[in-house]
C-alpha cells in the first residue's frame, strides 16, 4: 500500500528550526523596547546587591546641619529633613522595595494561580468552595486586609510581604479561574484526556500554559502597587521602621515638602515608575517570545 | 444589455506584517437582472473579499481597493467614499447582503421586528407603524410562521434557520436589485439549507431580483446558478454556464474541484483524486499562473509565460488556462517527465485501490455494541439548582459495529451523534445502557478504569485548529500517548515510533519541532490523526474529520483515512453531516434524528432505496455538482423546524414535519425492525 507522503512544497515553506532556546532569545530580544526593560531591572537588581559599594553616603546618618538641601555636586538628589543623603537612600531603598515587589507578587501569584487552576478545572463543589473562600477575601479592600493582617502578625518586613500576597489573591485566582474555564472547552483537552492522560498531566501540560499569557500583564501591573502598598503598611507602622530606606516610604515622607523640596517624593517616585514600566515591557516581551501562535509574525 | 451589477478588474490588497496580500487579483464578472449567479471557490479565494469591496466593508487600512470599477445603476460605487450617504444608500438598500453566520449577525439585545424596522425607517422613510406593517410582511414573506407574534421575538428565541430567514426579509426589505448571499446557508444543516436555497430562488422569480451566491459548495451552484465563476486565488480561472462549467469543466482547478468530491449518484468504490499541495500564498505571489503547483495538465509553456487571460472556449464560457485540456492526452507528458509523482502516482494507487476494495476483512466479530444507550443532561434551574427537564440528547439507541468496517452515523447538528461518540469513548458517563467494547460493558466504569483501555479507543476531532495544543511542538503532541502509556522502553525506540507514525500520516518526521501554528488545516489534522494512531487504537472515532477543510484537502484525508484502514485493520464509526462523504467511507450507515437512530443498513440499501421518511428527505436535500442530474432530480423540501431536545414530540419524534404521519404517530415510539437482509428502521407507516 502507498502511503502518501507530503510534496516537497509543503516542505519548503518554511525555514529550518533553529533550536527552541535560541529561538526564543531572538524574539525576545528582538524588540529593542524588552532589551530597555530588561537593562533596567538588571540595572537595578546589580544597586540593590552592591548598595553598601555604590551608596556615596551613609542612609542612615542624620546631619541635621544640612537639612532640605536642594540637589546639588555634594547631594545629587539633596537631602531630607533629617539631612540625609537621598540618592543613598535610593539606593538602599531598593533593596527593601524590590523584594517587597517580587516577594508579595510571588506568594500571591502561586498560590491565587494554583487556586484558580483548581478550582476551574475540577468545577463542582471544589470551584465553590475555593471561590467562596476568594469572594470572601475579595471582599475586603487588598490594603485593608494587608493592615488587619499584619496586625495580626506583627510588623516588620517580612510580615508586610505575607500579608500583601494574601491581599493580592483573589484577583490571581480570579483570572486564572477564567481562563481555565476558556481553555478547558478546547478540543486539545479533550484530546489530553482521549489519549489517557491524568488530570494532573492534563492540567499542568495543556491547560496551565494556555492560561499564562494574561497573568503575566496582572504580574507586572501588580509589582508597581505592591511597592507602594508597602508604603501606607510603612505609614500604619506595620511596614519597615526608621530610619530603615523604602521607595514607597520616601513617596510618603516627601509629600509634605512637595512645594519646597519636590525632589524627595519626585525621585523615589520615578523609581518606582521605572520598576513598573521595565517589568511591563519585559513581561509584554515574555508572554510574545512565549506565545507559539506569534510565531513567524514577529 | 445593460448589467445590474458589473465589476471590472477589481483588486483589493491587505497589508500585513509579512508582506502585502493580493486578496483580489483583477476579477471581473457581471450579473443581469433576475439571474443567479454563482462564485465558487476555496477559504481564502477572494470571493467574499471582492463581494466586501464593492460595497467598501473591507476594513481600511490595512486594507485597499487599488484598482478597477464597478458600475451599478450607472455610478461607480467606489467612487463614493466609505461612510458616504450614497454608500449607505446601496449597502443594505439596493443591494442586500446575508452573511454566514446567523448566531452573530442580529443584534442580540433588540428584538429582530426593532431590526427590520430599523432597516425600513432608515432608507425608504417610513413612518414606525407602516414599517411595522411592512416588517411582518416581510416575515411572511421569508416562511416565518405566526409573523405577527414572531416580530417581538428576540434572536436568541430563533432557531438558526429562522434567524438566517429574518436576515433574508431584512435584505429583501428595501427591494433590493441584488441580493449577495456569501455562505448565507453553509452553517445550516441540509434540510434547512434547501428550505433558504428554495426561498432565495423563489424571491429571485417573483421580484425579478438577481442572486449572488458566493460559496465553496459545488452542489449548490450546480442545483441553482444559471452562471458560475470559479476563483482560485484571487482570479476567475474559469466562467461560463453551469452547464459549461460541470459539463464541460476546461480548467485544471475545476476538473480538480470536481473530481475531489464524491458524489451520491456516483459509483462506488473509486478512490478520491485530492488536488495535490497546498493553496498558494498571496504575497508576493510568482507572475506565472498560481495554480501552476498543484496542476497535473502543465506544459512547459506554463513556466516561461505570465498568468494566462481569459480566452473565450464558446458561447460564454471562458478560461485561463494555456492548456486545451481537452486536446491534451491526460496527463500531460510533460506533467508526467517533470512531476512523474503527482499525477502518475495518483493513477497507480487508484489502480491499487480498486482491487483491494474487494479483499476488505469482512470479519462476523462484532468490537463495539451499544445497546439502549441514554444520555440524558439535566436542565437546572434556581439558586437550588433543581431539575426542571432533561436534554434527551441520546434516547435509546443501540447498533453493533465489526471489526474492520465503518459505520457512518449521520444526521442534522443537535441530532446526538457526538454525544453517542463522547458515550462511547466514556468522555461522558451514560445515563442508562451498556456500551460493550471487545466482550466488555464499560458504560458505567469509573475514571479510573477507564483510562487503561483508553489507548484502544481514540477520536479524531472536526477542527484541526482547535485540537492540538498551540504550546506543544508536533513531535510532542503525537507522542503523548506513547509516553502516557509507556508504549516504548528507550528514547531511541521514541523516536523511531515518531517518525514511523509521522511517516504514516504522510508528513516528514523533520516538522516534528514545529508547533501547530506552523501548519497547514490539513497538516493539522494529519497530526491528529497521528496522535490517534499512536497508541495502536483498534476502534476510532472520527467526528467530522473533514468537515472543517477545504474541498481540495477534504479529499487527502479521506484517502489518509481509507488507507490507514485497511493497512492498520481500523474500525471506524464516522460522523458527519456530509452524506456523499460518509456514502464514499461507510460499510453500514445509521441515520439520527432527534437522538434516535431511524434508519441503519448498509450503505448501498440506504442510498439507493431508502425506506425512512426523513433519511429521503435528507437525501434528497443534498445538492449533487452536476446541474443535469439536479434539473431531473425530485426534491423533498421538509416542512417546519427541528423541535427542541427539552420539548420534544409525542410518539415519533419525526411525525409534525412527516409527510407520511397518520394518529398512531403521535402516539407510538417506533422502534427499530428488521425489514429484511439487517435493514432496520423506525417507521410504523414503512
Amino acid at each position: 500500500m502507498t502511503t502518501m507522503t507530503a510534496r516537497p512544497d509543503e516542505l519548503l515553506e518554511l525555514p529550518p528550526r533553529t533550536s527552541e532556546f535560541r529561538r526564543f532569545l531572538r524574539v525576545f530580544l528582538g524588540r529593542k523596547i524588552v532589551i530597555l526593560g530588561s537593562t533596567i531591572i538588571l540595572a537595578l537588581i546589580i544597586v540593590a546587591i552592591f548598595a553598601p559599594f555604590i551608596a556615596p553616603f551613609d542612609p542612615y546618618r542624620q546631619n541635621l546641619r544640612e537639612t532640605l538641601q536642594q540637589p546639588s555636586g555634594k547631594y545629587l538628589l539633596g537631602t531630607d529633613p533629617l539631612g540625609r543623603d537621598v540618592l543613598s537612600r535610593i539606593i538602599y531603598g531598593s533593596r527593601v522595595s524590590l523584594m517587597v515587589g517580587l516577594v508579595s507578587v510571588g506568594i500571591a501569584g502561586c498560590i491565587g494561580m494554583s487556586l484558580g487552576l483548581l478550582a476551574g478545572y475540577f468545577g463542582g463543589l471544589a470551584d465553590m468552595l475555593i471561590m467562596r473562600f476568594i469572594d470572601a477575601l475579595m471582599s475586603i479592600p487588598p490594603l485593608m486586609l494587608a493592615i488587619a493582617i499584619g496586625a495580626a502578625l506583627g510588623g516588620g518586613l517580612t510580615n508586610v510581604m505575607i500579608s500583601l500576597g494574601i491581599a493580592l489573591i483573589p484577583t490571581y485566582a480570579r483570572l486564572m479561574r477564567g481562563q481555565v474555564l476558556t481553555v478547558k472547552q478546547s478540543d486539545y483537552v479533550i484530546a489530553g484526556e482521549v489519549v489517557g492522560g491524568s488530570d494532573l498531566r492534563i492540567m499542568l501540560v495543556h491547560v496551565f500554559p494556555n492560561c499564562l499569557s494574561p497573568l503575566i500583564v496582572l504580574v507586572t501591573l501588580n509589582l508597581g502597587y505592591a511597592i507602594l502598598a508597602e508604603a501606607g503598611l510603612s505609614f500604619l507602622g506595620l511596614g519597615i521602621s526608621p530610619p530603615g530606606a523604602a521607595w514607597g516610604a520616601m513617596v510618603n515622607d516627601g509629600y509634605r515638602y512637595l512645594l519646597t523640596n519636590p525632589i524627595l517624593s519626585f525621585a523615589p517616585g520615578f523609581c518606582v515608575m521605572l520598576v513598573v514600566l521595565a517589568f511591563n515591557l519585559v513581561g509584554d516581551g515574555l508572554r510574545d517570545a512565549l506565545d507559539p501562535r506569534l510565531r513567524g509574525t514577529i | 444589455m445593460i448589467h445590474v451589477l458589473e465589476v471590472r478588474d477589481l483588486k483589493t490588497q491587505f497589508r500585513t506584517d509579512s508582506g502585502v496580500v493580493q486578496a483580489v487579483d483583477g476579477i471581473s464578472y457581471y450579473i443581469d437582472e433576475g439571474e443567479i449567479v454563482g462564485l465558487v471557490g476555496e477559504s481564502g479565494c477572494g470571493k467574499s473579499v471582492s463581494q466586501l469591496s464593492l460595497l467598501q466593508l473591507i476594513p481600511m487600512p490595512p486594507g485597499k481597493i487599488v484598482g478597477g470599477e464597478v458600475i451599478f445603476e450607472g455610478f461607480n460605487p467606489l467612487e463614493f467614499k466609505a461612510d458616504s450617504e450614497q454608500m449607505r444608500a446601496i449597502r443594505g438598500g439596493k443591494i442586500g447582503i446575508i452573511f454566514q453566520e446567523p448566531m452573530t449577525s442580529l443584534n442580540p439585545v433588540l428584538t429582530i421586528g426593532q431590526q427590520i424596522i430599523e432597516v425600513l425607517v432608515l432608507h425608504l422613510r417610513m413612518d414606525r407603524v407602516t414599517a411595522r406593517r411592512r416588517a411582518i410582511e416581510l416575515l411572511k414573506l421569508v416562511g416565518i410562521p405566526d409573523a405577527g407574534q414572531r416580530i417581538d421575538n428576540y434572536p436568541h428565541q430563533l432557531s438558526g434557520g429562522m434567524r438566517q430567514r429574518v436576515m433574508i426579509a431584512m435584505a429583501l426589505s428595501c427591494n433590493p436589485r441584488l441580493l449577495v448571499a456569501d455562505e448565507a446557508t453553509t452553517a445550516l444543516d441540509v434540510t434547512t439549507q434547501a428550505q433558504l436555497l428554495e426561498l432565495l430562488q423563489d424571491t429571485v422569480k417573483r421580484f425579478n431580483t438577481s442572486l449572488l451566491i458566493v460559496t465553496h459548495n459545488l452542489g449548490i451552484v450546480a442545483r441553482y446558478a444559471h452562471r458560475i465563476y470559479v476563483m482560485y486565488a484571487g482570479r476567475v480561472v474559469e466562467s461560463g454556464t453551469s452547464r459549461d462549467i460541470f459539463g464541460n469543466a476546461r480548467h485544471p482547478y475545476t476538473v480538480g474541484l470536481l473530481k475531489a468530491v464524491p458524489r451520491l449518484d456516483e459509483p462506488r468504490g473509486h478512490k478520491l483524486v485530492p488536488i495535490e499541495g497546498l493553496p498558494p500564498n498571496l504575497i508576493n505571489r510568482s507572475p506565472t499562473c498560481v495554480f501552476l503547483p498543484r496542476c497535473s495538465h502543465r506544459v512547459e509553456q506554463c513556466q516561461r509565460e505570465p498568468w494566462p487571460e481569459l480566452r473565450l472556449v464558446d458561447g460564454q464560457h471562458y478560461v485561463s488556462c494555456h492548456v486545451d485540456i481537452t486536446k491534451q492526452s491526460c496527463p500531460s507528458n510533460y506533467a508526467l517527465g517533470i512531476a512523474a509523482t503527482l499525477a502518475s502516482g495518483v493513477t497507480a494507487v487508484r489502480c491499487e485501490e480498486r482491487a483491494s476494495v474487494n479483499v476488505r476483512p469482512s470479519l462476523d466479530e462484532t468490537l463495539l455494541e451499544v445497546k439502549n444507550l441514554k444520555m440524558y443532561f439535566p436542565v437546572t434551574r434556581g439558586l437550588l439548582r433543581h431539575k426542571v427537564a432533561d436534554v434527551k440528547a441520546v434516547d435509546d439507541v443501540s447498533f453493533k459495529i465489526k471489526k474492520g468496517e465503518t459505520l457512518g452515523l449521520v444526521g442534522e447538528s443537535g441530532c446526538g451523534k457526538t454525544t453517542v461518540a463522547r458515550c462511547i469513548l466514556r468522555m461522558y458517563r451514560p445515563t442508562e445502557g451498556q456500551v460493550i467494547f471487545e466482550g466488555r460493558n464499560i458504560a458505567q466504569l469509573p475514571k479510573s478504569g477507564i483510562r487503561p483501555i483508553r489507548h484502544k479507543m481514540q477520536l479524531i476531532f472536526q477542527d484541526p485548529y482547535s485540537s492540538l495544543d498551540p504550546r506543544q511542538n508536533a513531535g510532542s503532541i503525537v507522542g503523548e500517548p506513547l509516553k502516557i502509556h509507556h508504549l516504548v522502553k528507550s528514547n531511541t525506540e521514541y523516536q523511531r515510533r515518531l517518525a514511523e507514525l509521522f511517516r504514516m500520516v504522510g508528513l516528514d518526521p523533520g516538522m516534528k519541532d514545529r508547533v501547530p501554528h506552523e501548519f497547514s488545516g490539513g497538516q493539522r489534522q494529519r497530526i491528529g490523526i497521528a496522535r490517534a494512531l499512536a497508541c495502536n487504537p483498534s476502534f476510532i472515532v472520527c467526528d467530522e474529520p473533514i468537515s472543517a477543510l477545504d474541498v481540495s484537502i477534504q479529499a487527502q484525508i479521506i484517502n489518509l483515512l481509507e488507507e490507514l484502514q485497511h493497512k492498520l485493520g481500523l474500525t471506524y464509526l464516522f460522523i458527519a453531516h456530509d452524506l456523499s462523504v460518509v456514502r464514499h467511507i461507510s460499510d453500514r450507515v445509521a441515520v439520527m434524528y432527534l437522538g434516535r437512530i431511524v434508519e441503519i443498513t448498509d450503505w448501498k440499501s440506504l442510498y439507493e432505496s431508502p425506506l425512512h421518511p426523513y433519511t429521503q428527505a435528507l437525501l434528497s436535500a443534498v445538492p449533487i455538482p452536476d446541474p443535469f442530474v439536479e434539473e431531473k432530480r425530485e426534491r423533498i423540501i421538509l416542512k417546519g423546524e427541528v423541535p427542541s431536545l427539552i420539548n420534544l414530540p409525542l410518539g415519533c419524534n419525526f411525525h409534525p414535519r412527516c409527510s407520511l404521519a397518520i394518529k398512531e404517530c403521535k402516539q407510538v415510539v417506533p422502534l427499530l425492525r428488521d425489514v429484511g437482509e439487517g435493514h432496520e428502521i423506525a417507521c410504523i407507516r414503512v
